[in-house]
């Protein structure tokens, strides 16, 4: 509740000011872009002075481990830039510099913008509705073809933790590279052969200098000490982990229960779903351990 | 016009206090493309009633000053363009995961990598359309 309250007050003042700005007025906007005709600086104040509060927030929040009302704060960013990011921006830059809105100032002028503003809105909305199968285009024609052997899928839950379907002893150069400093073992020797068997991957990865720990979960038959071993292999860890098992389903549900309370549940389903692993029926189990 | 840089100014502050406000209490970056877009693809329905709450908010605030200052967005009477625009507003931001308020405001004010090549590529997208539509095509 408290948190809707919050919700509300911050898009009121948004909406005070972007129309105190003049942000919803067309005519600045494309001004501002108009660096060859007549150019209007307003936007780069109206940026300037929303970065200068926000900068102090980002700063407190660094400070602080929890938001006031107790929410976990956003991770830190990713540093990812693909063609979704720069293909995206340019055609919204595109767009904006056309009718000379962005997305909050077509929602904020709703009660004046007219009829124009109202289409304006609904073709946005059209496009917000497209832009997954956009997406899925460029995903698909930019993703580049990778060799059957290197088919190793690390599966980022976090920017610190990722899981993984077993990896091989070849796929572990390849988990050094990307930055992990400690793999974790949730599969137990004797679901896989021999040459896979936690004896050969420790000494491989030990030589790569990466940390490795055991960590075996019995299928269905997950235990309390699998869930405090995992919890402290993540706080002792130097870098981001790597977990792997026979599909990644363990190490993710071993990561919800340990992330239990400190991240919202629903991010504790929801994250692990993106890949297909379905925690929904862990839900009472977390809250449980979120509370006790 | 020597005034309207104050006034931008001064709304700039109000949306990075809107976004601090967000940021602090409920622990969220205000991106309103995400806001919205969450609700419109479905990925956001977890929670729901923040980002309507967030929307009343950003409608109804304008709302009612707009009534008693009076307020106008300008905005082309072109059907094409207005059509074009949203479209191309809506794919963009959502696969940019940003826009001006995300991005722009959330993203540099933290000196987010994404943040600033999104903030530097809608603009020089959004310069260079304007210069090709209203200096050399005319158009807009």
């Amino acid at each position: 509740m408290q948190r809707n309250f919050f919700a509300l007050l911050s898009g009121g003042i948004f909406g005070l000011g972007l129309l105190i700005s003049g942000m919803v007025d067309t005519l600045k906007v494309q001004g501002w872009l108009d660096v060859f005709g007549n150019w209007d600086p307003t936007l780069a104040f109206v940026m300037g002075g929303a970065i200068l509060p926000m900068a102090v927030a980002w700063q407190v929040a660094a400070r602080r481990k929890r938001s006031v009302l107790g929410y976990a704060f956003p991770e830190a960013p990713k540093r990812e830039v693909g063609p979704n990011l720069v293909i995206g921006s340019v055609l919204f830059g595109m767009g904006w510099a056309l009718a000379g809105l962005c997305p909050g100032p077509a929602i904020a002028s709703i009660s004046f913008g007219g009829t124009g503003g109202l289409v304006f809105l609904l073709a946005m909305l059209a496009g917000m509705l497209i832009a997954p199968a956009v997406r899925a285009r460029i995903d698909g024609t930019t993703a580049p073809v990778e060799s059957p052997r290197t088919k190793m899928d690390i599966r980022a839950l976090t920017p610190t933790y990722a899981v993984s379907p077993q990896i091989m002893l070849e796929d572990l150069p390849a988990i050094k590279a990307a930055g992990f400093t400690t793999v974790i073992d949730n599969r137990p020797d004797a679901e896989i052969p021999a040459s896979l068997h936690a004896a050969h991957m420790r000494a491989a990865a030990e030589a790569l200098g990466l940390e490795f720990v055991e960590n075996q979960v019995i299928s269905g038959g997950l235990t309390a000490e699998n869930v405090e071993k995992q919890a402290a292999t993540l706080a002792a860890a130097k870098g981001p982990v790597f977990a792997y098992c026979a599909s990644g389903n363990r190490c993710s549900i071993v990561w919800a229960l340990v992330n239990a309370g400190k991240r919202p549940t629903d991010e504790l389903i929801n994250v692990p779903a993106q890949y297909g692993y379905n925690l929904e029926h862990l839900r009472a189990q977390i809250e449980a351990r979120a509370k006790g | 016009m020597q005034i309207d840089w104050v006034w931008g100014f001064v709304g700039g502050v109000l949306i990075g206090l809107a976004g601090s406000v967000f940021l602090l209490m409920n622990g969220r970056i205000m991106g309103i493309s995400g806001i919205v877009g969450g609700l419109v693809d479905r990925t956001g329905l977890s929670n729901w009633t923040e980002r309507v709450a967030f929307i009343i908010g950003t409608i109804a605030v304008p709302a009612a000053f707009a009534g008693l200052w009076g307020a106008a967005t300008h905005l082309t009477t072109n059907w094409g363009v207005i059509v074009a625009g949203g479209l191309l507003v809506g794919v963009g931001t959502r696969l940019a995961q940003g826009c001006t308020s995300g991005h722009g405001v959330c993203g540099i004010s933290r000196l987010s990598l994404r943040g600033i090549v999104a903030t530097v590529f809608y603009i020089v997208a959004g310069g260079i359309t304007i210069a090709v539509l209203r200096h050399v095509l005319g158009v807009i």
